[in-house]
């Protein structure tokens, strides 16, 4: 469905001048630098398959997306989404594709939800009766009814998220680009974008690529996980893969009265850190679980503050090349 | 001083733009330049008016375009509005600076670094297109100077009226393009002051507006009348009152209402 | 129908600020106005320019008048466009079926520009009645008036567009409107032969403004000018249009590659 050969993408940068006339220097410069923000990345995914594609900040995912949904020409490499290419049939795939970028909204900002959604589907050309169908299957699904009516400004970022999901689905695209859905959402709101992420996934066979950094999201939504590192790919492999071979792994940090005395070391604890009276319980989610670690930390010393943190991405990628 | 502080930080923020505002010095050369065009158009065989004959006019169309940049082109509101809308104003109130000593020394920042990289390119430019008119008299330059400094003073002034409506508007978009064309129609911009007909005539000397481009200009030629200086005086000292005045208003407003 | 559609869309979102758009409305108005009392303060001292008097001046400045507040009035986002390139919100442009340009110019429209083309008529409106007593034929004049405030309007629409595509490499945009719009709005309300050699010959070309009115006023008002100098103001219009639109295509295309 989703087919990336060799793709790259390179921008070219002026250096930054510096002196007296740094700026009119730039300005008639010909050197250029080339950032490879893409470097030859290729796969290809099946429809029906639901990918996670995973890595640091700069890493090139933004910009892997903007290429395959057309935003963006690749320098090198070609891309098909459904046998067409974004760059020559920008239009036939816009019409195959669904994107939702978390930190920017599709819709018309000051009008009704409502609103939004007759606009595009005069603008894909939907007929009435797919229309009513979408319509009431995503409102079903996402609980739309109380927001309906809104202004897009007044939704709560939660409500924002499921709107901008229905609008990208409401043409019944067999493809879906999520570029960090769930960033900023409280649990409940996470929970209930999830649910229905699996549900598309799985009842209408929608091939879906999710970027995130929330590995929560990987692990409830993603048989398959592409990370990727420096605009290059670094692992293509599924979930269980990557569990057996790095583990999924955790982090609780506890912030004592006094320094804790440190008691026998357990299975599944990869490491401990102590910085003053914060210890730092690096563990494999997949070997032990969290209450029995919490239950061992507690008593070690007096806990004043217990948090759990999912390790960002970095520690993913260091776990890799251990 | 901290006012000084703040004057210079402003200042040295604006530098970093020179090379794209040098580039629309040009652009604003070429205004100029069609004012003038016009204005030569329309005087061509004509008899003298007052003191206007072509070459006057040009230098006087060529000195209002650059004296603009320092008495008229400021932030709208002098961004007092950004402030409230973001609600930064309420920490900006809580500074040991007085507000509006605050807002205007940033803003007077600014508006040195225009005169430095907007007024005098601008001022180059199209006095090497249409010639230069420079005061004979040293006493004029510190007149000009005085009445520069006044302008600028009483522009900044009904910019910051605009922006502080802005605790009681939303928008104050409307009202700065309003400030705008009372200022451009009634402040000399376009046509002397003292050539407007009627009734427009007799009072756009007296109104603020001319204290911002009129008098300057003319003093600079060494044409102003005398009591110019005095006029625009006054209008500073009214326009401080009301400031001061519609400061605390603000300010209390805030304390009674939050953000 | 889509058209219709995204037009009503933002018309709605607008009046979703019902008292903005009143005091916009007047406050325009109000502007123009004032413009226009500038303008006759000066005519009236000097009776005429370069030859062209009162109510001939009134017709050129009614044409360019009413087609800048026409182009704005459509094109408020192409004027805006600035905001697209530099915050990367033109991305959402290119994910949709349609072409980016529709959906700018169905994005927003300035109904403030309304007071603008009603100041143009009315300008235009007196002018002729004045023109009228003086004893001219008013029929051509008449008949070419809407004709030459749409060709204006295609033409500033164009320059805008240009300048839009310009900024996919320049990055900025609201400097370059000043010699592209601004200026040239501001200098034909009055007769092209006042400006200089150089500028004269860019009203003629990059910035064909001395088409829309002055050109076809020559002819009209008996100055001089051949009898087909009107019919320039459309093909104009049509040549500008067509090379805005190529250099839109080719901006989109280098956006393509550099992104934002």
């Amino acid at each position: 469905m989703i087919e990336a050969v060799h793709i790259g993408k390179s921008f070219y940068l002026s250096p930054e001048n510096k002196g007296r006339f740094a700026s009119v220097r730039t300005l008639f410069s010909r050197e250029q630098r080339e950032v490879k923000a893409v470097d030859d990345i290729s796969f290809s995914i099946g429809e029906g398959e639901f990918v996670g594609y995973i890595g640091p900040n700069g890493a090139g995912k933004s910009t892997t997306i903007k290429m395959l949904s057309g935003i963006l020409h690749p320098s090198r490499g070609e891309i098909r989404i459904g046998g067409y290419s974004p760059q020559k049939d920008r239009i036939q795939v816009a019409s195959r594709i669904g994107v939702v970028f978390g930190q920017r909204t599709q819709l018309w900002w000051d009008l009704p939800v409502k609103d939004s959604f007759e606009i595009l589907q005069a603008m894909y050309k939907i007929d009435s009766r797919t229309y009513r169908r979408s319509m009431e299957l995503y409102q079903e699904l996402l609980d739309m009814r109380e927001f309906l009516d809104t202004p897009v400004r007044k939704l709560s970022l939660g409500q924002r998220m499921r709107a901008d999901l229905a609008a990208a689905l409401l043409h019944d695209p067999p493809v879906l680009f999520l570029d960090e859905p769930t960033i900023g959402l409280d649990v409940v709101a996470k929970t209930r974008i999830r649910a229905f992420l699996k549900e598309v996934n799985e009842t209408q066979k929608k091939t879906i690529l999710l970027t995130t950094h929330d590995m929560d999201d990987i692990e409830q939504l993603c048989k398959r996980i592409i990370v990727i590192n420096h605009g290059k790919k670094m692992m293509d492999t599924t979930l269980d893969d990557m569990r057996r071979q790095i583990g999924l792994p955790s982090l609780i940090q506890v912030e004592y009265r006094q320094p804790p005395s440190l008691g026998a070391e357990l299975a599944g604890i990869e490491r401990l850190e102590l910085s003053g009276n914060v210890l730092s319980v690096h563990f494999d989610k997949g070997k032990i679980s969290s209450p029995r670690i919490l239950a061992e930390v507690a008593g070690w010393g007096e806990p004043l503050d217990i948090q759990m943190k999912e390790p960002g991405i970095e520690e993913i990628i260091r776990l890799m090349y251990r | 001083m901290v006012y000084w502080r703040i004057i210079r930080k402003s200042y040295r923020r604006n530098l970093q733009y020179r090379l794209s505002h040098l580039i629309n010095n040009v652009a604003s050369s070429i205004f100029g330049l069609v004012f003038i065009a016009i204005w030569m158009g329309v005087l061509r065989g004509k008899a003298v008016h007052g003191p206007y004959d072509a070459e006057t006019m040009a230098c006087y169309i060529a000195i209002c375009q650059s004296v603009l940049w320092v008495t008229t082109f400021m932030s709208p509101g002098l961004n007092v509005q950004v402030g409230v809308r973001s609600g930064a104003v309420s920490l900006d109130m809580i500074k040991p600076v007085h507000y509006l000593w605050y807002t205007l020394s940033q803003e007077f920042g600014r508006l040195l670094y225009n005169a430095c990289y907007r007024s005098l390119p601008i001022g180059l430019l199209l006095g090497l297109a249409v010639g230069f008119s420079f005061p004979s008299d040293p006493l004029a330059y510190l007149l000009f100077l005085l009445s520069l400094l006044l302008a600028a003073y009483v522009g900044m002034l009904l910019f910051y009226l605009v922006g502080i409506s802005s605790f009681w508007t939303t928008e104050v978009r409307w009202l700065h393009l309003i400030l705008l064309s009372l200022v451009f129609g009634f402040g000399g911009q376009m046509i002397p002051v003292d050539l407007m007909p009627g009734v427009l005539g007799q009072l756009a000397p007296f109104l603020p507006f001319a204290a911002m481009i009129y008098y300057p200009v003319m003093n600079w030629l060494e044409l102003a009348p005398v009591y110019s200086i005095g006029v625009q005086l006054l209008w500073a000292v009214i326009l401080t009152v009301v400031a001061l005045a519609v400061t605390k208003q603000a300010r209390r407003k805030l304390e009674i209402q939050g953000g | 129908m889509l058209y219709r559609k995204l037009i009503a869309a933002s018309l709605r979102s607008q009046m979703q600020y019902k008292m903005n758009f009143i005091t916009s409305a007047a406050t325009t108005g109000m502007i123009m106005v004032l413009d226009f009392v500038i303008l006759s303060a000066i005519l009236h001292r000097f009776n005429d320019v370069a030859g062209w008097n009162i109510y001939e001046v009134g017709m050129l400045y009614g044409i360019s008048s009413a087609s800048v507040s026409l182009y704005r009035l459509f094109a408020p986002e192409v004027n805006d466009f600035e905001k697209y390139v530099v915050h990367g919100e033109f991305d959402q442009m290119l994910i949709r079926p349609v072409s980016p340009l529709l959906l700018l110019l169905t994005r927003n429209l300035d109904l403030s520009r309304i007071g603008g083309i009603v100041q143009g008529v009315a300008v235009l409106v007196l002018s002729l009645a004045g023109l009228a007593r003086e004893g001219a034929d008013l029929l051509w004049l008449i008949v070419f008036s809407p004709i030459a405030i749409f060709s204006g309007g295609v033409i500033y629409f164009s320059m805008a567009l240009s300048s839009a595509a310009l900024s996919f490499w320049t990055h900025q945009m609201r400097d370059i409107l000043t010699f592209t719009i601004y200026a040239p709005a501001n200098a034909s309300n009055y007769p092209i032969s006042l400006y200089p050699g150089w500028l004269k010959w860019l009203f003629f070309t990059a910035l064909p403004i001395a088409y829309m009115n002055y050109l076809p006023m020559l002819a009209l008002l008996g100055k001089g000018g051949g009898w087909y100098y009107p019919l320039l103001a459309p093909v104009a219009a049509a040549t500008a249009l067509f090379l805005a639109l190529t250099f839109w295509k080719i901006g989109i295309r280098h956006y393509h590659s550099t992104g934002s």
